[in-house]
């Protein structure tokens, strides 16, 4: 039963899916909070906190295109 | 041969068809996209995904059905199976699946022609079944985990830019889910006239596709989606649930997740299924009540049917082409029948003009 239905490419199969889906979607949203909050920080007249949360939302942004590529990459290696 | 590659590309371009819906629905849904854009580029990455990787043509071609006992005969006839199945649930408007249409057209024609030793069930069962109940409830938990998240991460900020902000993102996730659709869709085709080859001797037992084979069946998929099913766009994009950015891009997200790691691993899944899972549980991580159960429960009962039925049509095709031997003649007047009857569906289509309900 365990050759018949595959159990381990399953369960990598399902962990890959789970971490990669739910890590990008917080990543992203985490790189719109920053976006977010860059405008209204910006707009209350506060450029560090501004800038920082900036920063934060590209580096965010950065992690969710990587992941897309290494998503990608892993993808067609095999 | 020639007609059994002509019906496989025939099947791929129903497969784009019918598909279309998984791939841009949601970005036409939530505005991200305007739907001719979204449709073209959805169109090209299916091209595109077509060559990146083919796994699962090589599940489909090898470890579904035993290729020393198809002829291509049994191969045509588990297509004209998966055709009919494919134009019968987008008639109705239903996101069925067209992969499991083909695998159940394939396994019903096989088993009229050679009894159950045709079929592998380890890998029926551990590359198809199985993936084809979990892989749905995996993109469902996904989207539901991820919407939790992205409403509790981005929730609290002015709802215009982090609306906005979600629609840029589904222009990521709608590319990388039309990728990951044609990685997967097109190489079913693939596998499906690769196993024509290898049974006429054409290639020998465990071969790849050739590229020609890769080519037209990237070719096909890609015209189908460009043509796209509005029908289907329809239940999904706006009958399941009523969406916004953030649940789009959660259940794009959360389908091409799903369906990259599988196809990594050579599982021919439904990308379809995968989709609607990914959008109910978008639906559902919001409100459980958001998702119109009634419009799920119509889907789900459709896939349900999908295996059985397309077997069903794949066995009495092939008893169908079996009356006029084993020679070109069969297939040839049943691609004519089936045509003739394709022609007379549209035909009463364009009398009947507005589409058909899903719900």
């Amino acid at each position: 039963m365990a050759t018949l239905v595959q159990t381990k490419d399953l369960i990598e199969t399902v962990i890959a899916s789970t971490v990669a889906g739910v890590g990008v979607i917080a990543v992203f949203s985490a790189a719109i909070w920053g976006g977010a909050r860059f405008a209204d920080l910006s707009r209350d007249g506060r450029p560090l906190a501004a800038g920082a949360a900036a920063v934060f939302g590209v580096l965010a942004l950065i992690v969710t295109l990587a992941a897309v590529v290494v998503g990608i990459v892993v993808m067609s290696s095999k | 041969m020639v007609i059994v590659v002509g019906t496989a590309l025939a099947f791929d371009f129903t497969n784009g068809f019918h598909d279309t819906a998984n791939v841009v629905a949601t970005s036409i849904s939530t505005g991200a996209a305007r739907p001719q854009v979204a449709i073209g580029v959805a169109s090209l990455l299916n091209f595109v995904g077509a060559f990146i990787s083919i796994s699962v043509a090589a599940t489909v071609a090898n470890d579904v059905v035993d290729a020393a006992v198809i002829t291509p005969t049994i191969v045509f006839a588990g297509l004209i199976g998966a055709i009919a199945w494919n134009l019968i649930t987008w008639w109705f408007g239903l996101p069925s699946s067209s992969s499991h249409a083909l695998i159940g057209g394939v396994v019903g024609s096989s088993v009229a022609a050679a009894g159950l030793d045709a079929i592998l069930a380890e890998g029926l069962v551990g590359k198809v079944l199985i993936p084809a109940v979990v892989a749905p409830l995996v993109a469902f938990l996904v989207a539901g985990v991820g919407i939790g998240l992205a409403y509790r991460i981005a929730g609290r900020q002015r709802p215009g830019p982090v609306a906005r902000g979600f629609r840029y993102g589904q222009v990521i996730s709608g590319g990388l889910l039309a990728l990951a659709h044609g990685t997967n869709d097109a190489q079913k085709t693939m596998g499906v006239i690769t196993l024509a080859l290898i049974a006429n001797g054409t290639l020998g037992a465990n071969a790849d596709p050739p590229l020609w084979v890769i080519v037209s069946a990237a070719t096909a998929i890609g015209l189908g989606t460009y043509i796209g099913g509005w029908r289907i766009i329809r239940t999904t994009g706006s009958r399941i649930i009523k969406m916004d950015a953030a649940q789009g891009f959660s259940a794009q997200g959360a389908g091409a997740a799903v369906i990259l790691a599988s196809t990594h691993f050579g599982f021919p899944l439904s990308t379809t299924h995968v989709i609607n899972g990914g959008v109910m549980g978008a639906g559902a991580g919001k409100r459980i009540s958001a998702v119109r159960w009634g419009v799920a429960g119509n889907i789900i009962v459709a896939w349900l049917l999908t295996l059985p039925a397309a077997a069903a049509i794949g066995a009495a095709a092939y008893g169908l082409t079996h009356i006029f031997g084993s020679g070109a003649l069969g297939p040839v007047l049943v691609t004519l029948m089936a045509l003739a009857l394709v022609v007379a569906i549209f035909a009463r289509r364009a009398q009947q003009g507005a589409p058909v309900p899903a719900g």
